[in-house]
């Protein structure tokens, strides 16, 4: 166990709330990035703006914290002009799904060569609770007082829809399994996708009935469940992204294929 | 190259200009009237050994300018009116990050959609003031195809050398206009780095206000934020923290302008001085080559502001003219300034419909004003 | 011995929970950020504690990676 190599112990401890799954992400990123032995001085962590953008300034590597929904774009731009570098995105719901989603899908279709990691706590946190694009139909944020009238967004089958490599989901109530899809996303080449649902006891959970990190934690298992039961039971995607109405969590590897890389497709065959 | 001929329009002199000056990373939307750059760039940058992407809007351009700059590229987007709009809060993050970027801005006219294919000078404010907060800023406008390839070297010079952004104010019919033009060598600045390996301090300025540049890559492990930060690069809401930062981005530009600012005097004794810069400049050159009681002052630089060297055009001159394909954008900046020299008659020869001031519309500005001859 | 950094946990007792041998309590004191923070009462249950006995792997470390404030240490690991 080697927590403090990758982070910046000196910004201890963080600045996330009780029983935050932020801290159970960057803990389960930290195990595998440690597991597959990438080096600290050749990666930048990019992000965007929320409480999980401020995961880049928590590790202690090179790390760019830019503007609202535009991690992606700067990511790539830095991929691009070093691609030696392993860019890392850490990302939130809001900054990827709402204010930054046309970057998201734009660079799945391109499939760019980066590794991100969307912890999604179905609100805006930084800012206090309001709702998301990936806030559940009929659950309660500080914008949405009567029950959120819209439909989420699902966030990893958009991205496979759009073309990322490697799509994985897990929530904070698995760092196992989260540890093993990191790894593998972390040798496959193009865009890689993690998303986790986490645990935000202080907001989304406070206005739903999930007051405790405990709580939250048990909805989220309760909730999940594995892409493969979801085919044995014959239930298709349309089921799971309302977990109002019908549907679950689907969790696991969503899509894993091989279509060439942007970086690749520029460099060609020399 | 030196002594070499060309025959360019505006668009593909700022690309020569960009690739002398380094210019290894450009990302771009299409956009009348700059698109031209974009285009030649996709076929120039791969043969200079550079990368080019275009990227899905104007907001995702300049961030990945910004973040290949960060990768170590010397970087650069070009857009026009609309797009230069989407552009600001991001420029805004090139501000407080200190990242050296250039932005071309060839500006249409407007609001909003406005004219496309036609000149204006719309943005000179925006260019100023249209990213938030307080900052300064470097803004370039060429008036000839010769200073579009010039001006576009010395705006990847200025940002390298004082970690900032820095616009090019070009507008629709520079853009598309074609001259002759003969390179010359110009030096080429590249920007200071850190030593490999860990910096304690990643903002770390010298006497001018800047600092050496933690490329990302070589070992620093900096962290890079848009909030108000100290010098270990950590976030920070202290009062003092942010004062002290904003008043180094601010001074490394304000107490550098002799440095920075670049201007042209013509007929310096001249009774009447006109001010104009980028394409209206040339009706205002035509006045003052067929009239010696005008005279032209033309600042190359727009921000900052050459201040003194324009106080000390103004001395003994009866009235200023400022020519403008605006509403006045710069004038209020020349009217301080020539109220500070104690010149009272500043007028405005000001167009907004697309067609250039010619020289007669300039000299009936001047009629109008009704100064003593 | 496992060990809760005190001044790193914000008594969220995600520990308490996740332990499948209920290894961990939730604790009477309260740190100086004024947070409940569990305590360690049963370490010779400890999975890991075993296993590393046994000079095997750890393979459990459900409470170190679950804690969201990476305030649980084990030295056994080499931790400090």
């Amino acid at each position: 166990m080697t927590h403090f190599k990758v982070y910046r112990e000196d910004r201890w401890p963080h600045m996330f709330c009780p029983g935050c799954g932020i801290g159970t992400t960057m803990s389960c990123f930290q195990r595998a990035f440690v597991n597959q032995g990438i080096d600290l001085d050749k990666t930048a962590f990019v992000s965007g703006i929320g409480c999980s953008s401020r995961v880049s300034g928590y590790v202690y590597a090179d790390s760019l914290h830019t503007t609202h929904g535009r991690g992606l774009a700067y990511a790539t731009g830095l991929k691009l002009a070093n691609r030696d570098l392993d860019v890392f995105v850490f990302t939130g719901d809001g900054d990827l799904g709402a204010i930054g989603g046309n970057h998201f899908i734009q660079a799945c279709r391109r499939n760019m060569d980066l590794f991100v990691i969307c912890v999604n706590n179905n609100n805006f946190g930084m800012t206090g609770g309001q709702a998301s694009s990936t806030t559940l139909h009929g659950y309660t944020t500080s914008t949405t007082p009567g029950g959120n009238p819209e439909y989420p967004f699902d966030l990893a089958r958009l991205a496979a829809a759009a073309g990322a490599n490697y799509v994985a989901r897990y929530t904070s109530a698995h760092p196992k399994q989260l540890i093993r899809v990191m790894e593998e996303g972390m040798n496959r080449k193009g865009f890689r996708f993690i998303e986790a649902w986490v645990a935000c006891p202080v907001y989304f959970g406070r206005y739903n009935k999930l007051k405790t990190p405990v709580e939250h934690l048990e909805w989220l298992k309760e909730n999940s469940v594995h892409i493969e039961q979801m085919k044995a039971d014959g239930r298709t995607s349309e089921d799971d992204i309302d977990l109002h109405v019908a549907g679950k969590i689907t969790v696991g590897v969503i899509r894993d294929a091989e279509r060439k890389s942007y970086i690749e497709s520029i460099e060609g065959d020399d | 190259m030196m002594g070499e001929e060309l025959f360019l329009q505006g668009n593909r002199a700022v690309v020569e200009g960009a690739l002398y000056a380094g210019c290894n990373f450009y990302a771009g939307y299409p956009i009348c009237p700059s698109t031209e750059i974009l285009e030649i760039m996709s076929t120039r940058m791969p043969e200079t050994g550079g990368t080019l992407i275009q990227m899905e809007d104007e907001l995702s351009s300049i961030a990945a300018v910004i973040g290949a700059s960060w990768g170590g590229a010397k970087s650069m987007t070009a857009t026009s009116g609309p797009g230069f709009s989407l552009m600001q809060e991001n420029i805004g993050y090139a501000v407080i990050t200190e990242t050296p970027c250039v932005i071309v801005d060839v500006q249409r006219g407007g609001p909003s959609t406005g004219q496309p294919t036609l000149p204006a000078h719309g943005d000179i404010m925006q260019a100023r003031w249209g990213t938030h907060g307080s900052h300064s800023i470097i803004a370039l406008a060429p008036s000839n195809i010769k200073e579009c390839y010039e001006l576009t070297v010395e705006a990847f010079n200025l940002s390298e050398q004082f970690r900032t952004p820095v616009i090019i104010l070009s507008d629709g019919e520079l853009a598309h206009m074609r001259e002759r033009i003969e390179i010359t060598d110009m030096p080429i600045v590249n920007r200071e780095q850190f030593p490999e390996g860990k910096v304690s301090f990643p903002v770390d300025p010298n006497e001018e206000g800047v600092s050496p540049f933690p490329t990302f890559g070589r070992g620093h492990r900096t962290h890079v934020t848009g909030l108000s930060h100290t010098i270990v690069g950590y976030p920070s809401e202290d009062t003092e923290v942010q004062g002290k930062l904003i008043d180094r981005i601010i001074g490394k530009i304000e107490n550098n302008k002799d440095t920075i600012c670049k201007y042209e005097i013509i007929n310096p004794d001249a009774k009447h001085l006109l001010v104009a810069y980028g394409i209206p400049a040339r009706s205002a050159k035509d006045v003052v080559l067929n009239r010696e009681d005008f005279g032209l002052f033309r600042p190359l630089t727009v921000w900052p502001f050459p201040s003194k060297a324009f106080i000390r055009a103004t001395e003994d001159v009866k009235s200023v003219l400022v020519v403008e394909m605006n509403e006045g954008q710069l004038f209020r900046e020349v009217e301080r300034h020539a109220c500070r020299a104690g010149v009272e008659n500043v007028g405005l020869c000001s167009k907004l419909d697309g067609e250039m001031p010619t020289p007669q519309d300039i000299l009936e500005s001047h009629a109008d004003m009704e100064v003593d001859q | 011995m496992k060990l809760i950094k005190r001044e790193y946990c914000k008594g969220c007792q995600i520990c308490v929970w996740v332990c499948p041998k209920t290894v961990y309590d939730e604790g009477s004191e309260f740190s100086d950020m004024g947070y409940l923070v569990p305590t360690v009462e049963r370490y010779d249950d400890c999975i890991d504690h075993n296993r590393i006995k046994k000079g095997l792997k750890q393979a459990c470390e459900l409470c170190i990676l679950s804690c969201p404030d990476q305030a649980i240490r084990d030295d056994l690991y080499g931790d400090e």
